[in-house]
């Protein structure tokens, strides 16, 4: 027939991709992929891309994520090496390493993910326990970062699971750890609850009682700081004044030419200066220049 | 060959075949495989446009979507996303693409640290203010952190970040959001544990945000999550339990600072008024000072200026100087009284005191502007 390259050539390419959906199988970036021969896992493939196998039943792909799977476990309760009691949970971030050992473990069951979950629950527990009982309470909490060692915790913690889940050969890797609650029993709560009233109760008194010393100290000290800031004036004030006297005591010289002329004239500005003002004078005959009404004082009218 | 098709277009049947004379049974089958194999063809372009047609996707605003071609993400970092709008991709098996529901700005929110409550409790403030001091926390309802001095807070964070390598975020994370959550939820349990409760929720509240999001950065780089943190918010509260006790203690440092208030105004206020005193102390001896001097030397000058007169006829110069000066005090006496001997006048009985009463009707004396010298 004529037609016949057209309808080979789509006859060999239907082959062709049911050959490569038979004997080709994908790995994605996040998978790794188990291969099994008559059921039995015999090699793992982690690259990503096509690679090529036995079309099955002879061969048979099992594929599984790789990526870090995050699993956080229940609060328990734990004893510190001091004797307290407290509560923690952790989270984890773990993902499958070997898939052929991860394989004949769990992949029985219908999720090996929360399977795999399940036995790292357990180990846990015990890691969790194991460890807190290590270190007294000061060391989860505590201001200062020589005691606190809530990080060396985590990361011990994170050992213990590592070591245990390598000795066991799961296939999986626990990649990091973290203390996701710190808690304390329901009726330590209350007795804490307590304590920090009491420790507002003191807080709020000295906050007042070192307000009003405070402000004590700052009054007294304002008014010292004042008396000697007046004490210093004062001070000043005299040395000025001496100052004065002594610059007009250089004027005094001249007076010394005629003391008695220099007396006249002070006590004459004297009295002048003293009867300046609103003032009431009684007088008798006596006095000049009222002497001239009994005319005895002056020579000039007995002529 | 389209034409040919066209003219195969006929109802089925004995056609009429011009070419060859064949036997009318083969001639049917030949019928009936030419236009079952133009179906075929049909069909097939029809499957090749649909295989090709399914390449085309489209991506929401609030996603993004990246292609795996043969089990490998395309591009790299931030290339390797596709934005909202129509794009197109080889067909399985040779691509793959997967719709990521990411917007530019991620945010997490921590689920440990609060207690139980719900965003519309928050919203419509119906939750309860204050609790009775013996209610205890049931840790698996009531969330809080333990601080550094053992006591009990309770805080909360969201985190707002954006994805920096997708192929990171995606392929190395089952749910790389959730583990972002836990960080964060484990950065709040280690920062309270190095804080003190009152660093916590007044003192130094940036400084605990800080070592929140320092831890959240810390673990994110180590870990590889392909994020880059934006911000932090970090909001702390006391226990319901001990709200009074905290109010209480909020309470005492204000009256504490007004206490303080006062005693700088005072302060203020005290050496003002001191210096004040003092430049009006020193002022007072400076212009004493200058008086002094000015009144000697003048007083000097004019003795100067006497002396040569009073040498002349000393007597007759005192008595000039003394009645000048009587005559002006009596000028500026307000009352003048003369008392003869005797009182009946010159004469009479005389060197015979008599009493005299004066009775004096003085105007209080004038209100004084000027300040008292000390």
């Amino acid at each position: 027939m004529k037609r016949n390259p057209l309808i080979l050539g789509i006859g060999i390419l239907l082959i062709l991709i049911v050959g490569l959906l038979l004997f080709v199988f994908q790995v994605r970036k996040s998978e790794v992929v188990v291969v099994t021969t008559f059921g039995k896992p015999t090699r793992t493939q982690s690259e990503p891309g096509p690679h090529l196998k036995w079309p099955w039943p002879i061969e048979s792909v099992h594929r599984f994520d790789q990526r870090v799977q995050n699993f956080e476990d229940r609060l328990t309760e734990g004893l510190t090496r001091d004797s307290f009691n407290i509560l923690a949970s952790v989270f984890v971030g773990w993902k499958i390493t070997d898939p052929k050992a991860f394989f004949p473990r769990f992949a029985g069951s219908t999720e090996p993910i929360a399977e795999a979950e399940k036995v790292m629950d357990r180990m846990l527990s015990n890691a969790k326990a194991a460890v807190i009982g290590k270190h007294p309470l000061f060391e989860f909490l505590s201001p200062s970062t020589q005691e606190n060692k809530f990080v060396d915790i985590e990361n011990e913690i994170l050992n213990v699971m590592q070591s245990q889940v390598r000795a066991n050969n799961y296939g999986l890797e626990v990649e990091f750890l973290g203390i996701k609650k710190l808690g304390l029993p329901q009726n330590v709560t209350a007795s804490v609850f307590e304590r920090m009233q009491a420790e507002r109760k003191r807080l709020a008194d000295q906050s007042q009682y070192e307000g009003e010393a405070e402000a004590q100290t700052i009054r007294a000290e304002a008014e010292h700081k004042a008396a000697v800031v007046l004490a210093d004036a004062g001070a000043k004030a005299t040395e000025i004044r001496g100052e004065g006297e002594a610059e007009a005591a250089k004027f005094l010289s001249v007076f010394q030419q005629n003391p008695e002329l220099a007396n006249f004239i002070f006590r004459l500005s004297a009295l002048e200066d003293s009867l300046k003002d609103r003032s009431t004078l009684i007088f008798d005959q006596h006095t000049p220049p009222f002497d001239l009404f009994s005319g005895v004082s002056t020579n000039l009218l007995k002529k | 060959m389209s034409e040919q098709d066209l003219q195969l277009e006929s109802p089925r049947g004995p056609a009429m075949g011009p070419e060859r004379p064949v036997d009318a049974g083969s001639e049917a089958l030949t019928e009936a495989l030419r236009s079952s194999f133009w179906i075929v063809k049909v069909v097939m372009f029809l499957l090749l446009i649909v295989f090709l047609a399914s390449g085309f996707f489209t991506v929401e605003p609030q996603e993004q979507a990246m292609i795996i071609r043969l089990g490998r993400p395309v591009g790299a970092g931030q290339k390797a996303l596709l934005g909202p709008g129509l794009h197109w991709s080889f067909p399985y098996p040779i691509d793959e693409y997967i719709k990521v529901p990411i917007s530019a700005i991620q945010r997490v929110s921590s689920t440990v640290g609060w207690y139980a409550t719900t965003p519309e409790q928050e919203l419509a403030g119906t939750e309860e203010p204050s609790l009775p001091i013996t209610y205890p926390l049931n840790p698996l309802q009531d969330s809080y952190v333990l601080t550094a001095d053992r006591n009990i807070v309770h805080t909360r964070a969201t985190l707002t970040y954006h994805i920096s390598d997708p192929v990171a975020y995606v392929f190395n994370f089952v749910n790389a959001s959730n583990t972002v959550q836990n960080v964060l939820d484990n950065a709040l349990v280690y920062a309270a544990s190095t804080f003190n409760v009152d660093d916590i929720i007044t003192r130094d509240v940036a400084g605990f945000k800080e070592a929140v999001r320092k831890r959240v950065v810390e673990m994110v780089t180590r870990e590889n999550l392909g994020i880059e943190v934006e911000e932090c918010l970090v909001q702390s509260r006391p226990p319901r339990q001990l709200r009074d006790a905290f109010d209480s203690v909020l309470k005492a440092t204000l009256t504490r600072q007004k206490f303080l208030e006062d005693a700088h105004s005072y302060e203020t206020q005290v050496s003002s008024r001191a210096g004040a005193d003092a430049r009006s102390m020193v002022n007072f001896a400076e212009s004493d000072r200058s008086r002094l001097v000015n009144e000697t030397k003048s007083q000097s000058e004019r003795f100067n200026d006497l002396l040569p007169k009073f040498r002349q006829n000393p007597w007759l110069f005192a008595e000039q100087r003394l009645t000048e000066t009587l005559g002006r005090v009596l000028t500026n006496a307000q009352d003048k009284i003369f008392l003869t001997e005797g009182a009946g006048g010159i004469g009479s009985a005389a060197g015979n005191p008599k009493e005299l009463r004066l009775l004096l009707n003085r105007e209080p004396p004038k209100q004084k502007s000027e300040e008292t010298r000390p």
